[in-house]
Parts: C-alpha cells; sequence; structure tokens
C-alpha cells in the first residue's frame, strides 16, 4: 500500500509541475466549461433581440399614391419608409440598402375608398437573411392593418368588430422552465462532461505511461522491489485523481456561473436551472466514476506507446469514437433510451445526466450505469497491469 | 553472492543468452567482458528479473531469480544504458522517489542521500532540476539512484560511456571503494583494456556464449597473452574476430533500413 501512495505522490507532484496537465485539468474546466455554456446562452439571447431590434428599411414608389397605408406605415415602429423607383429596388435590395419593396397599385386610394380588395406586393429577397426577416415582420404589420380597417369597416356598417373572430388561438407551453432550462444544457453539460473526462487525465496518463519510456526511466523503475500492478496502480490512481478533479471543478464552477449569472429572457420566460442537492450528487458522482473509467482506458492505451507521440495518435481517435456516439445520440430530438444503451460507457453517462437535468431519476438507469463505468474501470487497470508486465512492450525498439 | 547457472534468454529465434554460467563473489570487481551484441546486457536484465530467463537461473545473495524476484531486486542496484531521469524533479528528489520505492524513509533515508551526493560529488547541482543536467551529471544521478537501497550486489552496464575523464574517474573511485566495503561490484563493458585495470575476476560472452571465466592472470595465462583483448582474439580467432564485426555492422545496418 505504502508503494502505490508513493508513486501515486510522485506522479502528481511531478505533473503539478507540467503546465500543460495544469492548464488542460485545471483551467481550462473551471474558465471553458462556464464561459462556453454561459456564452451560448447570452449568444442566443443576443441574436435574438438584435432581430427584434433592427430597423427594417421599406420603399414604395410614391408615397401619395397610398396616403391611408402610408400613414400607418409611418407610424410604426423600427420602419424607415423611402421612395425608390421601380425599375431599381431589386438592386438596392441585393446590396442590402433596402429590405422590403412594396408594390402598390395606382388605384389603390380609390379601390380603398370603394372596399375593393388591393393586391400589396411584398418584395423580397428569401436568401437574404435581414430581407426575408424583414418580409415576415412587414407581412405581420400589414395584416394588422387589414384587421384594423376591417373593423372600421363593420363599425360604420354597424356590426361589432368581434364578428369577425371566430377563434382565439393561444400557444401554451406545457414544458416546465426546467425542463426547458434542462433540454437545452442536457444538450452541451454532458458533451462537456465527457470532454472534460477524458482532456482531465489525458496528459497525465501519457505522461505516466509513454513518457516514462520517452525520458528511458522505466527500467530503472522496474528494478525496484515493487511489484508491476502496484506500480500501474499508483500511476493509474494519480490519472484519476487528475480527472476526478477536473470533472469536479468543471461541474463546480459550471453551477457557480449559472448561480452567479442565471440565463434568462430565452424564449421570453425565465429558465430556472435549479437542481437539488440530490441531482447534483448523483451528477457528480456519475461523472466521477467516468472520469475514473477513462482514466483507466487512457492509461492502457498510453502504456502500449513508446513516446508521447505515439501515445497522442494512440488517444486522438479514442477520444473520435467516445464522442462520436454522444454526438449521434445527443442530435436526435426527443431520443429515449433504452436499458441495453446504460450499458454503453460514457453514452450511458450523457444519458444519466440529461435524466437528472429533466427532473428524472431512475434508479435502475443509474446503477446499471454506474456497474458498467465501474466494471469497465477495473478492465482497463488489468488490462495496463497485463501491458505492463509484458517484457516485450518495455523493450522492443 | 552471484552465481549464474544455464542461463538462457531467447526473443523469438534470436538466442541472445546462450547457457551460459559462472560464478562472483563479495569484495571483488567482476569484469563482464564482450564485443558489442556478445549479450552482456540481457544477461544483467535477465538477472536483474526485468526479463525473464527461458532456461536455467541465477542466484543472487542466495535468492533465486525465478522463486524470488522481489528479494533479488532489493539486492542489486543495477545502472543501464537508460540514465534518464525525472526532468521535474530534483537531483535529490529524483533519489528520495526511488528510495522509498526500495523501502527507505525518513531520516535514515535523507542520510543515505546526503552521503551519496557527496560521495558522487553532486552537491553542485543536487536541488536543480534534472531537466537541464549535462550527460556527466545525468551519469552521476542515475548512479547514485542505483545504488540508493545500499544492495550487496552493484551491477554497471558500461558505466563510463559518455562521460569525461574527471567524471570516469569518480565512478572509478566510487567502484573501487564499494570494492572496499565487500560489495559485489559486476562492471559490464565491451572495453576490455579498462576492465583488466579494474577486475578481480572475469567472464568474457561471445555470440551469445561464455568463452571463458576466471581470475585475470588465469585467463591471460590460459590463453598465453599479455593483454585481455589479446586473449580475446586468441580463444575466439582471428578470422572470427572479424566476421562478427562484420556480422554486426550488416545487422545495424539491416535494422536502420527497417526502420525507414
Ligand atoms: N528486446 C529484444 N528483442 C530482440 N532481440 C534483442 C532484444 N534485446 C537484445 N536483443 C538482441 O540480443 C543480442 C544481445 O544483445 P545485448 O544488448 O545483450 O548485447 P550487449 O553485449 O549488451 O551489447 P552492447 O555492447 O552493444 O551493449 C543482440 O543481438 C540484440 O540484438
Ligand atoms: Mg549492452
Amino acid at each position: 500500500m505504502k508503494e502505490i501512495y508513493t508513486v501515486w505522490k510522485k506522479e502528481l507532484l511531478d505533473n503539478l509541475r507540467d503546465r500543460r496537465t495544469l492548464l488542460t485539468a485545471v483551467l481550462m474546466p473551471i474558465v471553458l466549461m462556464p464561459v462556453i455554456l454561459i456564452g451560448t446562452f447570452k449568444l442566443q439571447e443576443y441574436t435574438i433581440k438584435r432581430a427584434e431590434e433592427k430597423v427594417i428599411t421599406i420603399a414604395v414608389d410614391s408615397k401619395q399614391s397610398a396616403p391611408t397605408l402610408i400613414s400607418y406605415l409611418e407610424s410604426q415602429d423600427k420602419l424607415q419608409l423611402s421612395e425608390v423607383p421601380p425599375d431599381i429596388f431589386e438592386s438596392k435590395i441585393d446590396d442590402g440598402s433596402l429590405n422590403i419593396y412594396l408594390g402598390i397599385p395606382e388605384t389603390f386610394e380609390s379601390d380603398f375608398s370603394a372596399e375593393k380588395p388591393v393586391e400589396i406586393k411584398v418584395y423580397h429577397k428569401s436568401s437574404n437573411v435581414d430581407s426575408s426577416s424583414a418580409s415576415q415582420r412587414v407581412m405581420v404589420m400589414l395584416q394588422v392593418f387589414n384587421q384594423q380597417s376591417a373593423a372600421q369597416r363593420l363599425g360604420t356598417k354597424g356590426i361589432p368588430p368581434e364578428a369577425l373572430m371566430s377563434i382565439i388561438p393561444t400557444p401554451e407551453d406545457t414544458a416546465t422552465t426546467q425542463e426547458r432550462g434542462g433540454f437545452f444544457i442536457g444538450f452541451l453539460l454532458p458533451m462537456f462532461l465527457v470532454i472534460f473526462a477524458i482532456t482531465g487525465g489525458m496528459y497525465i496518463a501519457i505522461d505516466v505511461s509513454a513518457g516514462e519510456k520517452e525520458r528511458k526511466t522505466l527500467e530503472a523503475l522496474l528494478f525496484v522491489p515493487v511489484s508491476r500492478f502496484k506500480l500501474v496502480m499508483g500511476k493509474y490512481l494519480a490519472v484519476a485523481t487528475t480527472s476526478t478533479v477536473t470533472i469536479i471543478l468543471s461541474l463546480g464552477s459550471l453551477y457557480t456561473a449559472f448561480k452567479a449569472f442565471p440565463p434568462s429572457g430565452l424564449l421570453g420566460d425565465e429558465v430556472v436551472i435549479d437542481l437539488s442537492i440530490g441531482a447534483i450528487g448523483i451528477m457528480l458522482l456519475v461523472g466521477i466514476i467516468l472520469a475514473i473509467m477513462f482514466a483507466g482506458m487512457l492509461l492502457s492505451v498510453a502504456i502500449f506507446a513508446k513516446s508521447y507521440k505515439e501515445a497522442q495518435n494512440y488517444i486522438s481517435p479514442f477520444y473520435l469514437v467516445a464522442i462520436f456516439p454522444i454526438a449521434i445520440v445527443n442530435s436526435i430530438p426527443d431520443f429515449k433510451p433504452t436499458e441495453p444503451l446504460f450499458i454503453v460507457p460514457g453514452v450511458n453517462a450523457v444519458f444519466v445526466v440529461k435524466e437528472l437535468l429533466l427532473g428524472v431519476f431512475d434508479v435502475t438507469h443509474i446503477l446499471i450505469t454506474i456497474g458498467s463505468l465501474l466494471f469497465f474501470a477495473v478492465t482497463a487497470i488489468v488490462i495496463a497491469t497485463k501491458i505492463y508486465s509484458k517484457e516485450g512492450i518495455l523493450f522492443r525498439d | 553472492m552471484l552465481v549464474v547457472k544455464n542461463l538462457t534468454k531467447r526473443f523469438g529465434d534470436i538466442v541472445a543468452v546462450d547457457s551460459i554460467s559462472f560464478e562472483a563473489h563479495e569484495g571483488e570487481i567482476f569484469g563482464l567482458l564482450g564485443p558489442n551484441g556478445a549479450g552482456k546486457t540481457t544477461t544483467i536484465r535477465v538477472i536483474a528479473t526485468v526479463l525473464e530467463a527461458t532456461g536455467g537461473t541465477a542466484e543472487v545473495a542466495g535468492f533465486d531469480i525465478r522463486k524470488n524476484p522481489e528479494d533479488v531486486r532489493r539486492n542489486i542496484g543495477v545502472l543501464t544504458a537508460d540514465i534518464g531521469l525525472y526532468d521535474r524533479f530534483t537531483a535529490r528528489e529524483n533519489l528520495r522517489y526511488f528510495g522509498e520505492l526500495y523501502g527507505l524513509g525518513g531520516e535514515k533515508l535523507e542520510k543515505r542521500i546526503d552521503e551519496l551526493i557527496h560521495v558522487l560529488d553532486m552537491g553542485r547541482f543536487a536541488d536543480r532540476r534534472a531537466g537541464k543536467f549535462s550527460t556527466g551529471m545525468k551519469q552521476k544521478v542515475a548512479i547514485a539512484r542505483s545504488i540508493v537501497h545500499d544492495p550487496k550486489v552493484i551491477i554497471f552496464d558500461e558505466p563510463t560511456a559518455g562521460l569525461d575523464v574527471l567524471a570516469s574517474q569518480t565512478v572509478v573511485r566510487f567502484m573501487k571503494n564499494a570494492r572496499e566495503m565487500g560489495k559485489l561490484v559486476v562492471l559490464s563493458t565491451h572495453n576490455m583494456h579498462d576492465a583488466e585495470k579494474l577486475s578481480d575476476h572475469v567472464a568474457i560472452l561471445h555470440r551469445s556464449k561464455l568463452v571463458t571465466t576466471g581470475s585475470v592472470s588465469e585467463v591471460l595465462q590460459r590463453a598465453g597473452a599479455a593483454n585481455l583483448e589479446d586473449a580475446f582474439i586468441k580463444i575466439v580467432g582471428d578470422d572470427e574476430a572479424k566476421s562478427t564485426e562484420r556480422a554486426r555492422e550488416l545487422e545495424q545496418l539491416a535494422k536502420a533500413g527497417k526502420k525507414k
């Protein structure tokens, strides 16, 4: 036991002096996780707000031809009306100086007072983002104008304007605020959890195994009267400690960041991410076991390599293999994972975290996930010890 | 102190050590000699239990390499060509880590480390990080590391390779001191000239086989030669010595070619 502790302590201290480990295992989770997740929220809020607040540039051939409609449009907020000859409006929409052109017939005023319907052409360019979003807003304005003038006409005929309304459609969202927030970070948070479970232990895993071969300290280590299992165990625990710290730091800093700057205003409603202590505890537990499992996998992959470079080459695809299914499954909306899927390491942690964020406590899913992750962690350590005990791996050139 | 019996090591088809036997005792410097590729390093690795013997066995301080590998390792200190250190650790920290792995600790370990720093003349750089050390500095720390647990048997594989005259002398002085203190020092080298001056007994390997063993004077007398180098050439034959060298060169070239 003492030897395992000696190796563990040495590897941690050694890697604490390595800038790469400090950067990827400590600094990145503290800074990056909240910045990316909160940044995404804020960016979305910002783009929605910006689109709503943008002033629409709209033009007609001649303001005189339709004073009723023009005075209505001029009373609208965030709308800038001008006169543009019909032969050049298209090029103006193309160069962005104009969003919308209204084609109003010359007979508008007389037809309007004769209560004949008048066709108004709303020229826009659907391939241009500003123009197409402006056209939606202009269409709404014209519909409101339509309703107002219709109500006026009915009023003069003594009919109440409600006669026009047969139904009043009102949208009601059944998702609770927790669900809306849960779905949103349910997408990004589990993804980052997996990424940090890997990156946290990556450099130290390479350093204690392939790094030792590259620096040529391995043979001296093998001369000591300590079993290979204990050496591997000490190294493994150092990797697991580092990735566990990374997970705790990233979840902790994320939680603090959400408390300090609650993301609000999404979809109009306040999105509250208010997790119970129990949910946070399980999420942390799953995250830690995930990190512990990846620590074992990383170590057995890196132990196989001769040099730092080779180890990195082995680990990069391993990264993709771990993240790819998660990315795919994550992008399927309303995906309901079946129980066997909770056996797949990595993917299962994503599902459990997602469920917890949605306020679901499924004990079976949680237990299968923890069991599977522990099983793979132990398997990985056994493999790493086996590889470490093989002389060919140590002395091949 | 060290008894080698019919020791054999194969790597697939290659026989690196072919049924060699010799004995070495406390209080002597024992030369394990032979040209490049003779099998010296492999013999040492099998004795140190990091490679498993294919056949035969060896005993170190009464412990069998097959039955009690951890006891063997406790009683042996080995220096090989891999003298890498932990770059982010100071020389002292490097030594402390290995001392702890050998089961030492506390005051006793610190005193032992101070002693080694003094004996190997490492005071100037003992508390600096090893990353920037010269070959000579590294070699000294690696030597100290291999004997931090004060083993009964010390095996040095090409200990002065890459060292300047001064550093080489420090190492030679250390080996002589260890002999005075009753240790068995096994010096493995291809440089028979250097080994002859230091060794009490020798074993000469050639093409994985033991060619001869005994005290230096015995070996010289038997071969009727003036020095060990002559003795080696007389024993294996002039042509054989040359063809060995040629075969080695070809092998080296083939290896280099394969890597590309
Ligand atoms: N891990 C290995 N796998 C395959 N062959 C090996 C291995 N280690 C050594 N050999 C081969 O065994 C033979 C003996 O090598 P060894 O390193 O023991 O010789 P040596 O006497 O120490 O030589 P040198 O003076 O060059 O260090 C060589 O032919 C070498 O190529
Ligand atoms: Mg050698």
